[in-house]
């Protein structure tokens, strides 16, 4: 059976001179009946590149395998494509705005709420959208779903199948507000966001693993029959943070430069050293920051200048029996 | 003058970067005025430099009121001043969607919850902002419509206009609405430039404080009267919008009057010099914001009319 492969331009914003801001969606969609569509977003934060490397690996195994799509995929790889080719996480303007705290945007708004508007009209109904973000500057994570507290439970249930390292719940707090996902929960629309790690050596493999997260949600859903490693995870099998309470942020103290220890992925116990501040004017340890709790390490700051108050690591606390 | 540090942020590479507060008078926390909050916002920095000059004569002819106190934050993030940055560069934060910030969170979230500990203790607060769209307004004082606001009172500035306007989902973490739930009179003035000094512009936004400070007993000092003043809100403008891209040549500024169907600016062509567009408004009213950048991307708003919007 073939299938209908369709690249559109869902928003359009002319610029100065001689060229747009398009943002382009590729849509892969089988003929006869449907079970359902996927949105797969990424490139909202120009300084994040993994989802490319994901959303490739999705487009390829789709094609590989035509015959075993059921329903809807549509990818929109470039959401900022600007902050991409200039590896600006805003939107390159003299304003530098974050495209994620710009939803729903308007209609008759501004170029950026213009686009957040068109793009968001163009994702609402959709059975489940998924934003790919990647670590921000010099820091590692697992591969994770996160999501916002309203809705928790029943977007937990769908993060599932996508076999992440961890299920993350945002605080629901004001920071998050005008994001994409948010924005499309409030509206009635399932979106997940998906953090995958940028600064690893292999990026294919990282990118591998998050495709096939996806090609297993895509499975759950019914959208897919093709091949798929993964099965849907147990709930046990999968760290999940619901609340403030078990998460352990942890933050340097000293100015310095961070070396850290490699603990990303792995368990530590409490008290165990995560890296040190050094000082290389005077040549002396600042600070050695150790893990105030046992349990997994989630997020890690890499090799790179820190301030008080720098983010070192995150650590998903073990629940007492 | 007292000179007092609000909060520190120690630093390797560089100097450890000092929030500094100028404090006049004693008792009543009565009034803070914040300059920059961004590294770009170099006019805010100006204005509270000069407010800090004035109040040094204003107390030492000894005019600043007994029992009250106001507090001049010129700069916050010096460290992006000096380095070109509007963000703070370490996290690539904006510091004004950081608020009410956290002691013991992330290295931006510890500025402002510093910062905020100090700011939310004074009874008004003023912040000399710079606004997302880059243009020239007719001058006016902002109140962010969070239930609690307080636009008689900015009438007290002196001048032409107080606008209240409503909050946007990237409002929620701003310092004016968070002022505003914690308690404060908050405002947030406009002061003309933003990446360079306007002097008159800064004259102008000196003299509405002072005048606020008068009027609220804080101060006493000889201050020119101000305008007549006018609460407005959104649903008194009208955006007039580009539907094309290109160069963009005005015809109209911020304050004139304009009648309907009267041309505003020219698109152009920034190639071949074609007129792509010319926008006209669509009511008679005041040029309440004008875009003066010399691009114009398609959607852009590059006029608010002000007028009668229902006729």
């Amino acid at each position: 059976m073939a299938i209908i492969r369709e690249i559109t331009t869902v928003a359009s914003v002319a610029m100065p001179v001689a060229e747009a801001w398009r943002v382009k969606r590729c849509r892969y969609a089988s003929e006869g009946t449907s079970a359902g569509r996927l949105c797969i977003a990424t490139g909202i934060h120009g300084d994040e590149m993994m989802g490319q490397l994901v959303v490739f690996g999705v487009a390829r195994r789709i094609m590989a395998q035509p015959e075993h799509l059921h329903g809807i995929v549509d990818i929109y790889p470039m959401l900022n494509p600007l902050g991409l080719d200039c590896g600006s996480r805003m939107v390159p303007s003299t304003a530098q705005l974050d495209m994620n705290r710009a939803f729903p945007g308007r209609p008759d708004g501004t170029a950026l709420e213009s686009v957040c508007w068109r793009v968001l009209e163009d994702m609402r109904g959709a059975d489940l959208v998924l934003d790919i973000h990647a670590s921000t500057q010099n820091k590692s994570e697992l591969y994770e779903v996160r999501m916002n507290t309203p809705h928790a439970e029943e977007l937990i249930r769908q993060a599932r199948a996508l076999c992440p390292e961890l299920i993350w719940v945002y605080p629901d707090n004001n920071l998050y507000s005008g994001s994409l996902t948010g924005t499309l929960v409030e509206l009635g629309t399932s979106a997940l966001i998906l953090e995958a790690d940028e600064r690893h050596r292999r990026p294919h493999e990282i990118a591998e693993r998050v495709v096939e997260g996806i090609m297993c949600k895509m499975k759950d859903m019914g959208l897919w029959t093709g091949d798929c490693a993964l099965t849907v995870p147990r709930d046990e099998d999968i760290p999940c943070i619901r609340t403030e309470e078990e998460i352990c942020v942890i933050t340097c103290e000293a100015p310095g430069v961070y070396v850290p220890l490699d603990h990303i992925g792995k368990r530590v116990e409490e008290g165990e050293l995560l890296g040190m501040v050094i000082d290389a004017l005077e040549g002396s340890v600042r600070e050695e920051v150790h893990a105030p709790a046992s349990g997994l390490v989630f997020s890690q700051r890499s090799y790179s200048a820190v301030y008080p108050g720098t983010l070192i690591a995150r650590v998903k606390k073990e629940v007492q029996a | 003058m007292k000179k007092d540090i609000l909060l520190t942020v120690p630093s390797y590479f560089r100097d450890d970067m000092n929030v500094m507060g100028y404090r006049f008078g004693k008792g009543e926390k009565s009034c803070v005025v914040l300059g920059a909050l961004r590294g770009d916002e170099i006019q805010q920095l100006y204005v509270c430099a000069r407010l800090v000059a004035y109040l040094r004569e204003v107390e030492r002819e000894g005019g600043i009121m007994p029992g009250k106190s106001v507090m001049v934050v010129p700069t916050v993030i010096g460290f992006s001043m000096n380095t070109g940055n509007r963000l703070w560069a370490p996290e690539n934060m904006d510091i004004n969607r950081r608020f009410p910030g956290d002691l013991q969170g992330e290295t931006s979230e510890r500025i402002t919850g510093a910062l905020f500990d100090r700011l939310k203790a004074y009874k008004y607060g003023v912040q000399l902002t710079s606004f997302y769209q880059p243009g020239s307004f007719i001058p006016h004082v902002r109140v962010m419509d969070t239930g609690r606001q307080n636009p008689e009172l900015g009438c007290e500035f002196g001048l032409p206009y107080v606008y209240v306007r409503t909050p946007r989902n990237a409002d929620l973490s701003t310092l004016n609405y968070t002022w505003q739930l914690a308690g404060t009179c908050a405002y947030s003035l406009y002061a003309g430039k933003t990446r360079e000094i306007d002097e008159n512009a800064a004259e102008q936004t000196l003299r509405a404080i002072i005048r606020f400070l008068n009027g609220r007993g804080i101060i006493r000092s000889d201050m020119t009267p101000g305008h007549s003043v006018t609460v407005i809100s959104d649903a008194d403008m009208i955006s007039v919008s580009a539907g094309t891209a290109g160069l963009l040549r005005r015809v109209k500024f911020a304050g004139a009057h304009v009648r309907r169907g009267e041309q505003l600016a020219f698109v152009i062509n920034p190639l071949d010099g074609a007129v792509k567009e010319v926008l006209k408004t669509p009511l008679t009213g005041t040029l309440f914001f004008v875009q003066d950048g010399p691009f114009i991307t398609e959607h852009s708003p590059v006029f608010q009319v002000l007028g009668n919007t229902k006729a």
